[in-house]
């Protein structure tokens, strides 16, 4: 899966905003959304949510989680253990994206939020790398690994199965390959 | 009484001067105040926090967190070293009387006596078993006493630290927290005769050297334990201050009380300190408030009388001891001023203003939920006061004495300050950043910091007008905004008069501002905005009212000033002070009025009710445009128009709140949905304006009893529907635009409920209250009731209700008469006058879904029935109402009453219907559940064929979705082709021409024709003869008359004829109906759409699917 198909997954979540305009309950395919009214919070997809934010049709609360305090201390509990910790969204990452790339002015310390979502998501990578290369070095058959969201799955994901394969095909290669040599005596 | 310190424990001590109060607090602050009004008292922070403190010359000290006994000089508030150190902190720090030494008692069970100027000279006295809470020296250095936690109260000799003796007085604990008292006892100032010692609820007296009880001060005043004493610098009086806020001035001499204090909050007494030259008693609480008590025992002699008829029981006390208290040193420090007046003159100023015997009060508990307004009501009250007591001075007495006897001791209750004017939605103006007003429009924010004086105007709703950024050059404190300008105004300064800006931003010229000056010396004090206008309250007890574009219009005086005002649409609403509130109360008035066309006053100056001790915090209109207002302690009210204009709480917004200090600030009301939109503040009673509050949407709920019980929560439910839907009547009756489909649906929702409850009832046996309940049922739900009783075999019920309905019928009908009779005749006419008496038996509500589905079995039921009863049914409109007559059922007039309330179905009924078999006492409810749901859920057609709900005891007979054209009266004739019947009757129930256009059904359809039709048929010639220049709806209206006076028994000819015609001749019936009946109803019905479209039972529902219409029916009210 591409990075992107995770991202458009990630826009199902549901954010709150602040709309500044007008409209009655619109009704779509996925649901009923709405009704809008001025100055007050509604919840809509992050996708809608961006797009009314594009067209300056809203303000946007940060999810709760979208916090410096709060960040910070997922960051250390992240880095305190050896095994991945729950994270917040399953999308933190995608949402953390979008949402400070549209609508940071309505977030406060967006900067630090960046930087905090970013070593939080470093170092579960590190961790991922670490579990991936102790899996290939002790022939594990399979392993387990908690607490991944889909974007940090995708990234390790393709290579690591692929390389799984390169990795088999070399392994049985090696004996087809002793066999055809005996041949030759 | 002012706010001094955050809360907990505090500390007051007067300097040697007496010229200012020095407290310390939980905050580790020392303040110096140079009195009760001093807003900006010198602040020493001595360290964390901080126990006890101590002056004396020109030396502080305090016991303070760190375990350490520190000396601060003072005034400046320099450090000066430390005395002594504990393992633990120290409870409390004395001087002796010379101020050569000090005493500490600490939570490590030590007390040290130390020298002031040496610290290493300490002496230690070891012998408590738990914290020390308090110290006393004796005047004569000879003794030291102490009290602590262990419950001991001892005296020790300083010179060899041996206890002398020990009293088990106080009750033990562990620690200083949670000893009932703190015990602050005291040892005569001047001969150290006595000590005096609270031991609960009395003050015991000790003789020195015997150390026998003397005797106990007590006083039936005092209710809780007494926390401390505190003699009077001349020795003969002595203070008690208890922990619920009660301060009690004995004479020590005749032991009589001579003063009586109540603490208006009630908060624990933790400090108390004499003046060294006035009557003053200083004190704080554990809240951390700071108060003056003044003139100690003034009005002695007149309060004699007073007091002795108040309570008998001080007669004694009293008795001839005035002279010799007049007498006594306390006429020292009275005297005192005269000697040194010129001294005390200048002293005057900054020393409490000692004239009135007044304690100040101000309502506020800390820094954030302060009320500025009353703060700054209660400043001028002082500063008046000051000068007052100049006046005095100038008249060449002294403050004190004069006064002492002039003025009566007053015990009674204390007048309120009045709370100050403000803005709905703002909050207070000395904040940098502030809001001016948060409405339903927008928002208007302050600034007013080094770099900027400016006004941010923001719009929720961006379509009325983008955002704004105005300089503030001219000081704006009040602001209002609507949909239309936005309104700000500003006191007066020196040069400039008080001014009103509005900026009428949808103003389609170019101006789209002006100014108004007010007259000299008139502050603008509240403002508001309406629909086309707006209007300003002013100190001069005026309300002037502009257009919006700025003509001056009204202007009238207001009976009291202003506290705030509120707009919406052409109504104004203005509340203000109607006299003066006691004991914490605000006495406040409402007046409502409208200025549009008809100008008129809705509420004359009626009082405000609110909520015990508390004051107004927002007024304003919901969005319905019914008043609103909230209170301090967070209740909603709401005008309920519907039960004279009385105000009803509709919400409790502290309910909603997580911690104590939290409060819920409001910003707006919506009554359909019911919304209360505020925003949440943690531990403040109003948001700063960054980070940018939320808002938060919280619900109503009226404070019925029993809301945890179904009965209740039910109740509840209908009369919040009722009383929020009052508005739509009003907005009706003002000739506003309405949504016609919420009144409906909170028509059907209040009958949902009713039904619920009666159901209820029934299963509780309660038939009594079943028939109370019908009582407030519409007639169509009273028939379901009826029904569901008969079901449930309750047979004397349903014989009191049906009685009771046919009574609500004809009060209905005799209401209409009055009101409507034309209107009333016409209606009859489209639906076919004759019709019959059969209709009574049809039941009008129904259950759309149910009725679809049961449509077969239904039409063979109804057709058994008409068949078998035939005469029943013409003869007895109920068959429950044995006592209604024939005759009187068949009178045109009560013809009349069937057609406006609709017919009834035989409740005794017993369907036939194998469809159903469901036991007659299954619960009307799921049938009624399921329906809303589905109603709600999709408006779609499938909808209708989806399968019923399986239970249908109480499913409404044979009941189409036609059965809407019941009301018309179409003769229900036993016909096996009822269904294009029913057909025809949707058509002219739906007063719809598509409808009949594209039923294809319509060919087919066979119309009965009525007794009426047939009559007029045979007649109309006759009426065109006699009237040739009748229209149509003319010859059916005479028609109608003519055949009113007909005798009943003709009617019933014709009735018997329309019947006996449509059911042997069908085909004659067709060819009729096409020409006569049908166009005439069309025809009728458009003409008549308007008027008949209250009256019908059917909205128009063109844009709506079937479901909706249907469903909309159901309840609909006749």
């Amino acid at each position: 899966m591409e990075p992107a198909e995770a991202e458009f997954l990630a826009e199902k979540e549901l954010v709150t905003i602040v709309p500044n305009f007008s409209l009655d309950r619109i009704h779509l395919i996925g649901g009923d959304l709405g009704p809008f009214n001025p100055g007050l919070p509604v919840e809509v997809p992050v996708w809608l949510a961006i797009n009314l934010k594009q067209r300056q049709k809203c303000r946007l609360i940060p999810p709760e989680w979208m916090d410096v305090e709060k960040l910070g201390e997922i960051r250390d509990q992240e880095r305190k253990e050896d095994t991945f910790t729950l994270m917040p969204s399953p999308y933190y990452m995608e949402l953390t994206k979008l949402l400070l790339n549209y609508a940071s002015d309505n977030i406060p310390k967006a900067d630090e939020i960046r930087t905090l979502v970013k070593d939080t998501w470093d170092t579960r990578i590190a961790k991922l790398r670490l579990s991936a290369d102790s899996f290939v070095r002790q022939q594990e058959a399979h392993a387990k690994l908690d607490n991944l969201t889909l974007m940090e799955i995708n990234t390790a994901g393709t290579f690591l199965t692929q390389a799984l394969d390169h990795m088999y095909k070399l392994r049985t290669n090696l004996q087809p390959g002793e066999s055809a040599h005996s041949q030759d005596f | 009484m002012r706010y001094g310190h955050t809360e907990g424990h505090t500390d007051v001590c007067f300097d040697d001067a007496g010229s200012c109060i020095v407290t310390c607090g939980s905050d580790g602050d020392v303040r110096i105040w140079e009195n009760l009004d001093d807003d900006d008292p010198k602040s020493i922070n001595v360290g964390e926090k901080a126990y006890s403190c101590a002056l004396k010359n020109g030396r502080l000290i305090t016991a303070v967190s760190n375990n350490t006994v520190q000396i601060h000089t003072f005034p400046e508030g320099a450090p000066d070293g430390i005395l002594t150190r504990f393992t633990m902190n120290a409870n409390h720090v004395i001087f002796n009387s010379d101020g050569t030494k000090i005493a500490a008692g600490s939570s490590d069970f030590m007390v040290k006596v130390v020298e002031v100027t040496d610290s290493s000279k300490q002496k230690t006295f070891r012998g408590h078993d738990a914290p020390v809470l308090s110290l006393s020296f004796d005047p004569r250095d000879v003794y030291l006493a102490s009290a602590s936690c262990d419950g001991s109260v001892r005296v020790w000799k300083i010179a060899d630290q041996t206890c002398t003796t020990s009293w088990p007085l106080l009750q033990k604990c562990n620690d200083v927290i949670n000893a009932k008292s703190v015990c602050r006892l005291g040892w005569q100032p001047g001969s150290g005769k006595l000590l005096a010692i609270p031991v609960d609820k009395v003050v015991k007296l000790y003789r020195r050297e015997t150390w026998d009880s003397e005797f106990d001060l007590s006083d039936t005043f005092i209710t809780q334990p007494l926390n401390v004493v505190a003699w009077s610098p001349c020795g003969q009086y002595l203070a008690g201050g208890s922990v619920d806020g009660s301060i009690v001035v004995w004479n020590v001499e005749t032991q009589e009380c001579i003063e009586r204090m109540k603490h208006e909050k009630k908060y624990t007494i933790c400090g108390l300190a004499w003046h060294p030259k006035y009557r003053q008693i200083a004190y704080t609480d554990t809240e951390g408030n700071l108060g003056l008590l003044e003139n100690i025992g003034d009005g002695n002699k007149p309060n004699d009388k007073v007091t002795s008829t108040v309570t008998k029981d001080y007669n004694d006390l009293f008795d001839g001891e005035d002279d010799d208290y007049l007498n006594g040193d306390m006429i020292e420090p009275q005297s005192s001023p005269k000697t040194g007046a010129n001294e005390d003159d200048g002293d005057d100023d900054d020393l409490m203003p000692t004239s009135g015997h007044l304690r100040r009060a101000i309502v506020d508990d800390d820094d954030n939920s302060l009320d500025i307004g009353m703060i700054k009501a209660n400043s001028n009250l002082l500063e008046k006061e000051d000068e007052d007591d100049d006046d005095d001075q100038t008249g060449g007495f002294p403050a004190l004495p004069p006064s002492s006897t002039q003025q009566p001791f007053y015990d009674g209750p204390m007048p309120t300050p009045k709370q100050k004017p403000f803005q709905s939605g703002s909050t207070p103006a000395h904040l940098m950043h502030r809001f001016m007003v948060w409405n339903s429009v927008g928002i208007i924010r302050c600034y007013n910091d080094e770099q900027d004086n400016a006004i941010d105007i923001e719009f929720h709703d961006t379509s009325i007008h983008h955002a704004t950024h105005l300089p503030n050059s001219l000081n704006h404190t009040m602001a209002d905004l609507s949909t239309e300008a936005v309104l700000l105004a500003c006191e007066s300064t020196e040069e400039l008069a008080s001014k009103l800006h509005c900026i009428h931003f949808s103003s389609w010229d170019a101006n789209k501002e002006w100014t108004v000056d007010m007259p000299k010396d008139e502050d603008i004090e509240a403002i508001c905005l309406g629909q086309g206008w707006a209007a300003c309250a002013t100190s001069a007890l005026l309300v002037r009212v502009f257009t919006v574009g700025g003509v001056q219009r009204e202007i009238f005086s207001l009976p009291g000033p202003v506290v705030s005002m509120a707009g919406h649409g052409e109504q104004l609403m203005i509340i203000y002070h109607r006299g003066t509130g006691f004991d914490g109360d605000q006495c406040l008035g409402v007046q409502l009025m409208e200025l549009g066309k008809k100008k008129k006053q809705i509420l004359h100056g009626d009082p405000l009710s609110l909520t015990k001790k508390s004051y107004l915090v927002w007024v304003g209109f919901s969005a319905e445009g019914t008043p609103c207002y909230v209170d301090s302690e967070g209740i909603v009210r709401m005008l309920n128009r519907g039960l004279g204009n009385s105000w009803i709480p509709v919400c409790n917004t502290r309910e909603h709140c997580k911690g104590k200090s939290d409060h819920y600030w409001v910003v707006g009301i919506h009554e359909n949905p019911q919304q209360l939109r505020c925003i949440p503040c943690k531990g403040a009673r109003f948001p700063p304006t960054l980070p940018r509050p939320a808002v938060a949407i919280l619900s109503f709920k009226l404070p019925y009893c029993q809301v945890t019980t179904e009965k209740g929560q039910m109740e509840e439910q209908y009369w919040r529907s009722v009383v929020f839907h009052n508005h739509v009547d009003y907005l009706s009756k003002n000739g506003y635009e309405f949504d016609e489909n919420a009144k409906s649906q909170s028509v059907k929702e209040q009958q949902e409920l009713l039904m619920k409850l009666f159901a209820l009832s029934c299963k509780l046996e309660r038939e009594f209250r079943c028939v109370e309940l019908a009582d407030l049922m519409t007639q169509n739900v009273v028939n379901l009731a009826i029904k569901y009783a008969s079901r449930s075999r309750r047979l004397n019920l349903a014989q009191r209700l049906s009685e009771m309905a046919v009574e609500k019928a004809s009060e209905l009908a005799a209401a209409l008469e009055d009101e409507e009779e034309e209107e009333d005749f016409r209606k009859h006419l489209n639906a076919g006058y004759s019709n019959s008496t059969t209709e009574w038996s049809r039941p009008p509500v129904r259950n759309v879904q149910q009725d679809q589905e049961m449509e077969d079995a239904e039409e063979t039921d109804a057709y058994e029935e008409v068949e078998e009863t035939p005469e029943v049914h013409k003869q007895r409109p109920n068959p429950f109402s044995k006592g209604v007559t024939s005759a009187e059922v068949t009178t045109p007039k009560s013809v009349v009453i069937a057609s406006s309330s609709q017919g009834r179905v035989n409740p005794f009924k017993v369907s036939s219907n194998k469809k159903d078999p469901v036991l007659p006492s299954t619960n009307v409810l799921d049938t009624m559940s399921k329906y809303s749901k589905k109603t709600s859920l999709s408006s779609s057609r499938a909808v209708n064929k989806q399968n019923p709900p399986v239970i249908k005891p109480l499913i409404p007979k044979p009941k189409t979705k036609q059965a809407l054209a019941a009301s018309f009266f179409q003769a229900r004739t036993p016909n096996s082709s009822e269904k294009t019947v029913e057909e025809r009757e949707e058509k002219a129930g739906n007063e719809s021409h598509e409808v009949k256009v594209t039923a294809q059904e319509n060919t087919e359809n066979k119309r009965p024709k009525t007794g009426f039709q047939m009559w007029l048929e045979e007649n109309r010639a006759n009426i065109l003869t006699d009237n040739p220049d009748l229209n149509e709806a003319e010859v059916i209206k005479e028609g109608m008359s003519r055949f009113r006076m007909l005798s009943s028994e003709e009617r019933m000819v014709w009735t018997e004829k329309a019947k006996g015609g449509t059911v042997n001749d069908l085909t004659e019936n067709k060819k009729r109906k096409h020409p006569a009946t049908d166009e005439d109803d069309v025809k009728k019905n458009q003409e008549q759409k308007s008027e008949d479209s209250n009256l019908s039972k059917k909205p128009k529902p063109l844009d709506q699917s079937t479901n909706v219409r249907l469903s909309a029916f159901a309840f609909k009210q006749s």
